[in-house]
């Protein structure tokens, strides 16, 4: 009975300054509104970020000649490592049971020649293997045969980007093209990619076999890279720590010498990348509480005037029997209403906003039913937090006093 | 035995330092079903004495009993629970809720009522129709005027029961026929049995009280009860 008067009462107060509750509701509006699209923006990016990784090759791991290291956040090779040799790659496909595939990979940036014209593109050896390691797939033609391989043959599989720079519009399969004026013949045409977590477009690719490419090309017997798939995604851990055991036995590393390798899984580069998202994450919740913080700073103030408006109301009802308790449960649920009514509200913006954005705009936004549980209790400790205040102020009154001010 | 006993009130301001005695030493005792006038001129504590009667505001010193009970000694909530059970206010200014009709202004005590009667509209429908109001239900305060007004608050102050009914000077915004009606009213009051408190500074609304108590510079200058009853000693 005593709740629901308080309330009602509360509810015929803030309806008859309808403006003025919309107007305190707006800041809380505001900001629960721009936590849930915010929220909702960074476990997107996150997902892409992820979806990248996914798509670099399932259950991947790269051996990298050398000590690998951060630099202005990229990872980059340091000094020249002749140790990695494609019989390593060999070796770890055969020796090790949670290993499904391997391929050796070597690659440079070349000018390619097709008539007229020239493109410089990424001039890649691998074996077949590669494709299906890193998640290439063909569009149209075939993948290099046994023979081809062993024999040195000068045939390539070209990605979309290189297709568009050498042959337009022109079909490329079949035709020729000259990279250092040795003749390639175009077996095959990768589908599209798209960018890697470092954003290199990963379709600027000429892919001829290894033993092409070491004799050919480059004339040397070391590689800089062998990508490894682990059987399964439980299984990466152990097949890289294996891989490791393998290279340093091989490489002849006694237990003082460091690696001359560097293992990069998809479990470490997720981790990298969770890293950066999350540094983002934690930003726009901060500048998101700050904003949910000036919305209850628009309550208070609100709430403030509405009490000192209000102070012959409040002696009234002392005169008549309120107590103090009766006062601040008045006073404090109407600041909760108008948190709740900015919170309700800022729900609808935040998930219309995402819904939307996801819908017509081309971003990839998720929404999380965290943040919309959490935006409901921040919200209403808004309403308390801030209510509380300019409650107890009011009940602090004296009766008389508070009759007689003008 | 007193409805309200007031012994040695005292009550005194702070401000800026110093120190306003408002009410020195005022002893008032009241009987049940007493009606009674407290007259003095402006500034001399009558309605610091009908705040503090009204359990509105505490006495600096002193003791008062209100129904054998302290009231110093009571928290707010008891304190809330006697204005609304054991008082009825009638304010010169009116003191009505703007915005919110003639009936639930009248309702109002009963909605911090500790145990509300049932038929709660219907009561207060009465006591309107009662003070002659029964036309006036759903009108605002600002749709009122200040005799009709006066009677919405005379209907609230009557709303819970109370035993008591404090007026502070309920004629003084009123006209002259308004303020008429509004004693009649009062009169009516008494002979069902309830005790009225009127503060006010014009003679001629003391009169109709049985016992006028004047109060000069915070302290009770004459009391016509003292007097008789001194008159009959000296006899």
């Amino acid at each position: 009975m005593k709740f629901f008067s308080s309330l009602g009462i509360a509810v015929k107060a803030l309806l008859s300054h309808k403006t003025r509750t919309f107007l305190a509701s707006l800041g809380v509006l505001i900001g629960i509104g721009s936590v849930i699209v915010m929220v909702a923006i960074g476990k997107g990016s996150q997902k892409e970020v992820m979806d990248v990784i996914a798509g670099m090759g399932e259950n991947l791991i790269t051996v990298n000649a050398g000590e690998m290291k951060r630099r202005g956040g990229r990872l980059r090779l340091t000094g020249n490592v002749t140790t990695l040799k494609i019989r390593d790659a060999n070796r770890i496909l055969e020796e090790i049971g949670e290993v499904e595939r391997a391929a050796p990979f070597e690659e440079k940036r070349m000018t390619a020649k097709f008539g007229n014209n020239s493109a410089e593109t990424t001039l890649a050896g691998s074996t077949a293997d590669f494709s299906v390691i890193r998640g290439y797939s063909l569009q149209s033609g075939e993948y290099f045969s046994e023979r081809d391989a062993k024999t040195a043959n000068r045939v390539a599989i070209i990605g979309m980007t290189a297709v568009k720079n050498l042959f337009g519009e022109e079909d490329p399969l079949g035709q020729v093209v000259k990279v250092h004026f040795i003749p390639f013949k175009i077996i095959g045409v990768f589908e599209p990619k798209g960018v890697d977590t470092n954003g290199l477009d990963q379709d600027d690719l000429l892919l001829i076999p290894i033993s092409t490419y070491m004799r050919r090309i480059v004339n040397q017997t070391h590689i800089t890279r062998i990508f490894v798939q682990a059987s399964s995604r439980k299984n990466i851990a152990k097949a890289s720590e294996k891989i490791r055991e393998l290279l340093r036995e091989t490489h002849k590393l006694t237990d003082d010498r460091n690696d001359d390798f560097t293992l990069i899984s998809q479990l470490d580069l997720e981790e990298m990348k969770l890293e950066t998202t999350e540094l983002f994450t934690k930003l726009i919740v901060g500048v998101a509480a700050i904003s949910l913080l000036v919305g209850g700073i628009g309550i208070l103030a609100v709430m403030l005037i509405s009490v000192k408006e209000r102070t012959r109301e409040i002696g009234i009802r002392r005169a008549v029997g309120a107590t103090r308790r009766d006062i601040i449960c008045q006073f404090l649920y109407e600041s909760l209403i108008i948190g709740f009514l900015g919170g309700g509200l800022g729900i609808v913006l935040g998930v219309g906003l995402t819904l939307g954005l996801t819908h017509w705009g081309h971003w990839t936004l998720i929404l999380d039913p965290n943040s919309i549980w959490i935006a409901s209790w921040a919200c209403a400790g808004l309403g308390v937090l801030f209510g509380v205040f300019p409650a107890i102020k009011a009940s602090k009154l004296d009766p008389m006093e508070a009759l007689t001010i003008e | 035995m007193n409805l309200i006993e007031m012994n040695s009130i005292c009550k005194s301001y702070r401000n800026i330092g110093f120190e306003t005695r408002v009410l020195k030493d005022v002893t008032l005792h009241i009987e049940e079903g007493d009606y009674i006038s407290i007259m003095g001129p402006s500034g001399a504590g009558k309605s610091t004495l009908m705040a503090i009667m009204g359990c509105l505001s505490q006495p600096s010193s002193g003791e008062y009993l209100l129904d054998g009970e302290e009231v110093g000694q009571l928290n707010d909530r008891k304190l809330s629970r006697v204005r609304n059970e054991k008082i009825g206010f009638v304010f010169q200014a009116f003191h009505l809720l703007p915005g919110v009709t003639a009936l639930e202004n009248v309702i109002l005590p009963l909605v911090y009522a500790k145990r509300p009667p049932g038929n709660i509209k219907e009561r207060a429908r009465e006591l309107l129709a009662k003070v002659g109001m029964e036309h006036r239900l759903h009108h605002t305060p600002g749709q009122l005027s200040g005799g009709e007004q006066q009677r919405v608050t005379i209907a609230r102050s009557l709303i819970n029961d109370p035993r008591i009914i404090l007026a502070d000077e309920p004629t003084g915004n009123l006209d002259s026929k308004n303020g008429i009606e509004t004693m009649k009213t009062f009169d009516n009051l008494v002979k069902e049995g309830k005790t009225i408190v009127l503060i006010t500074h014009d003679l001629e609304v003391a009169q109709h009280a049985g016992r006028i108590v004047s109060i000069r510079d915070g302290q009770i200058a004459s009391d016509s009860d003292h007097e008789e009853r001194g008159s009959i000693h000296s006899l």
